[in-house]
């Protein structure tokens, strides 16, 4: 079959011409899969195997597939051993994460917004339904597990999560600029409170709450003129008294709070996956630039970095992360079986993105070094401002490619004991009742719950790709 | 700071000096000896064959090359291997290159309000009044959202002598700026560089464009194989030059 790509959908000619009209179905089809006889017998070749594959796919799907152990187990497979007495901390932590990324995303519309007023192009606002359409992989899977379970509470959570993240961002459309600078800080805490409600406020979490504080009184205090000799000072006590304030709020603060070690289940592959994605990305940024910079020292240990962990199986380094890693770091109490797995995961996985962002540092032409050069900027302005958003941009697709890659791999964490969705999935068919009922369909249900992220993510990044190129011509 | 307590004692000191500069490129010897002076308001062009060293001699002023001997002072600033020193001279100087060397990821606007804001501090709202004011110098204020792909050559090399402008430079130096341009986008380019040097800029050009020479050079000079040759008023250059090498070269050219 040739490889026509499909007309595009009508776009607004400036010429003054009708773009030509699109061709109706039955004429695209007969030039584009009937068009010789060859064509003509692979179209119907292909075509007949289709329709045989989706009659067995659904058959499997809707009547002879034995769902009963995933649909029993749909708590399990998604929690694992996470304690039931704290499921509460996940509830309130979904529902302020929503919040948060509702306020986000109505800040970055209503400024886009702006933007186009500003420059007098149309803008067209994104709509929940454009949302729909652009995760539906989720929402499938979303669909998935609502229909899997058995009482209506699940489905009013995610019902009303979602409408409290679409409320947070008509909000911050709604106010005006001034009043979402504030609500920037907003989305910031309900990050930052959902993250603490989780993890309690015990051990240096008051560090994060210090910080925001701090940037906030920073920010609010910016425009206030004093005597120059006086600003650093005053700006110290600041950020002294914000941190002093906060702490003693923590101090007297105590909720509990799950552990590393808490987490199971699909949780485990997400929170273990996000947090080595979050961690490892800064890891093989420095790395990259490291690698190229001036300084022997940095380079080679860079290089060292690198070299070393590209050289080793993912699988061999989660062993020696699980069995002495602890050795190498001076505390008295080792670290969290999770945690060490993350650093591993983080490490590994940095190392990657540092020969990707390599690459992309590569691809910047010496000339935008120069000019940056020219006009004066210092040189971690040029790397800042000018050097890295066009090498990040250039390697978006790897990056994300590699993203991918550490979402599934968070699978291997099996191997080291954890109880990860697949070691999960293991142990219910060693329930007596599904000794041997549903194994395919459980592993077809894991996958499907790996494809749908990981499908969700390419296709952002290609969509992050398209939005970036503009006006790269 | 220092700009103006240093500009009423240097008020007939040169704007550039080079004195005994020396630049290798491993063994190769890409400048030899360079001895020049350009003066406040000057308009010196530096012609010369390619190879000549014309690039490296005003890379070499806003230290995008590193010379190996000699010395070069800019508005009375040395050039040391001081990072601040280097910085103060990059401010002190414009460059426009070649290949304009725009950066594609941000707005004309925000190309040109870069170095305002980040090296001057300069406040987002005065510093896009700066911005415009730049683009009506050079004409094209209807671009300022546009991204750098989305212009000519020709306007994306004025946005490039805008964005040089923004610093408020003392010098301002081009490198053949209208070497990759369409021919008929060369012209807005030099009358928007004729332009400012009616307002008294000081400029140094390397170019190969005879007529801009002829009639807004202060002085030419002729560079052959890292060596200044010669150096003299338009007219001699074009009428009578004493040099052989330089009467071989502009008979090529004319």
């Amino acid at each position: 079959m040739t490889a026509t790509v499909p007309p595009p959908e009508n776009h607004a000619t400036g010429a003054g011409r009708d773009a030509p009209p699109r061709p109706t179905a039955q004429a695209w089809a007969r030039e584009n899969l009937f068009n010789n006889r060859h064509n003509s017998v692979l179209t119907v070749l292909i075509g007949a195997g289709l329709v045989v594959l989706t009659i067995y796919g659904a058959r499997f799907l809707f009547v002879t597939g034995q769902w009963e152990p995933v649909r029993t187990n749909l708590t399990l497979l998604m929690m694992g051993t996470f304690p039931r007495s704290e499921q509460w901390r996940i509830v309130v932590q979904v529902y302020l994460l929503c919040a948060s990324v509702g306020l986000l995303w109505g800040g970055l519309t209503a400024s886009s917004r702006d933007r186009a007023r500003d420059a007098g192009v149309p803008f067209s606002r994104a709509r929940l339904r454009d949302g729909v359409r652009r995760w539906w992989p989720v929402f499938v899977l979303l669909a998935v597990l609502l229909g899997m379970t058995r009482t209506w509470l699940p489905l009013a959570f995610v019902a009303s999560a979602l409408a409290l993240g679409v409320a947070a961002r008509r909000l911050m459309e709604a106010l005006p600029e001034a009043g979402r600078r504030g609500a920037w800080f907003g989305a910031g805490v309900c990050a930052l409170a959902g993250w603490q409600i989780l993890s309690g406020t015990g051990g240096i979490a008051w560090w994060w709450g210090a910080a925001l504080t701090a940037a906030a009184a920073l920010r609010l205090t910016r425009n206030v003129r004093t005597d120059a000799n006086w600003q650093p000072a005053a700006r110290l006590a600041l950020v002294a008294g914000s941190v002093a304030v906060v702490w003693a709020v923590y101090s007297r603060l105590d909720f509990g709070g799950v552990g590393w070690d808490d987490w199971s289940g699909f949780q485990l592959n997400l929170v273990a996956a996000a947090a080595s994605i979050v961690l490892a990305f800064p890891v093989g940024l420095l790395a990259a630039v490291g690698r190229r910079s001036k300084l022997p020292a940095v380079r080679w240990l860079s290089v060292g970095y690198i070299e070393l962990i590209r050289g080793v199986p993912l699988i061999t380094l989660l062993f020696m992360g699980d069995l002495f890693l602890g050795f190498f770091l001076p505390t008295e109490d080792p670290l969290s079986k999770v945690t060490r797995a993350i650093a591993v995961m983080t490490l590994f996985t940095g190392a990657y993105l540092a020969e990707i962002v390599r690459g992309g540092l590569q691809a910047v032409p010496r000339g935008q070094v120069e000019a940056a050069q020219a006009i004066g900027l210092s040189a971690p302005r040029v790397l800042g401002m000018i050097v890295l958003p066009q090498a990040l941009r250039a390697v978006i697709p790897a990056l994300v490619g590699q993203f991918i890659n550490l979402f599934k791999d968070s699978t291997l964490l099996s191997i080291i004991a954890l109880t990860e969705i697949l070691r999960i999935r293991e142990s219910i068919h060693g329930q007596r009742e599904f000794l041997i009922v549903g194994i395919a369909e459980t592993l077809v249900f894991v996958a499907f719950a790996f494809w749908a992220l990981a499908f969700t993510m390419s296709r952002e990044s290609q969509r992050l790709e398209r939005r970036l190129g503009v006006g790269e011509r | 700071m220092t700009d103006t307590d240093a500009a009423a004692t240097s008020q007939d000191q040169p704007m550039v000096t080079l004195e005994g500069v020396d630049k290798y490129f491993g063994s190769f010897q890409a400048l030899r000896d360079i001895h020049l002076s350009v003066g406040r308001q000057e308009v010196v062009v530096v012609l010369g064959p390619s190879g000549s060293g014309k690039s490296t001699l005003i890379r070499c002023v806003n230290r995008l090359e590193r010379h190996d001997r000699g010395r070069i002072a800019v508005d009375g600033v040395e050039l040391s291997n001081d990072v601040k020193t280097i910085r103060q001279v990059r401010r002190l100087t414009g460059m426009v290159f070649q290949q304009f060397n725009l950066f594609p990821h941000l707005t004309v606007l925000d190309n040109i309000t870069l170095a305002p804001r980040q090296v001057r501090r300069m406040p987002r709202g005065e510093a896009e009044d700066l911005a415009m004011e730049l683009l009506e110098r050079v004409k094209i204020p209807e671009q300022a959202r546009k991204y750098p792909g989305q212009l000519s050559g020709g306007q994306q090399q004025r946005v490039a002598i805008a964005r040089s402008l923004a610093t408020e430079p003392k010098v301002m130096m081009f490198d053949e700026p209208t070497s990759a341009l369409d021919p008929e986008m060369i012209k807005e380019v030099l009358d928007v560089m004729q332009e400012l040097a009616g307002t008294g800029m000081t400029m140094i050009c390397v170019t190969h464009e005879m007529g801009f020479a002829r009639e807004v050079a202060s002085r030419v000079v002729f560079m052959d194989e890292g060596e200044i040759v010669e150096v003299g008023a338009p007219e001699h250059f074009f009428t009578d030059p004493t040099e052989e090498r330089t009467k071989r070269f502009m008979e090529q050219i004319l």
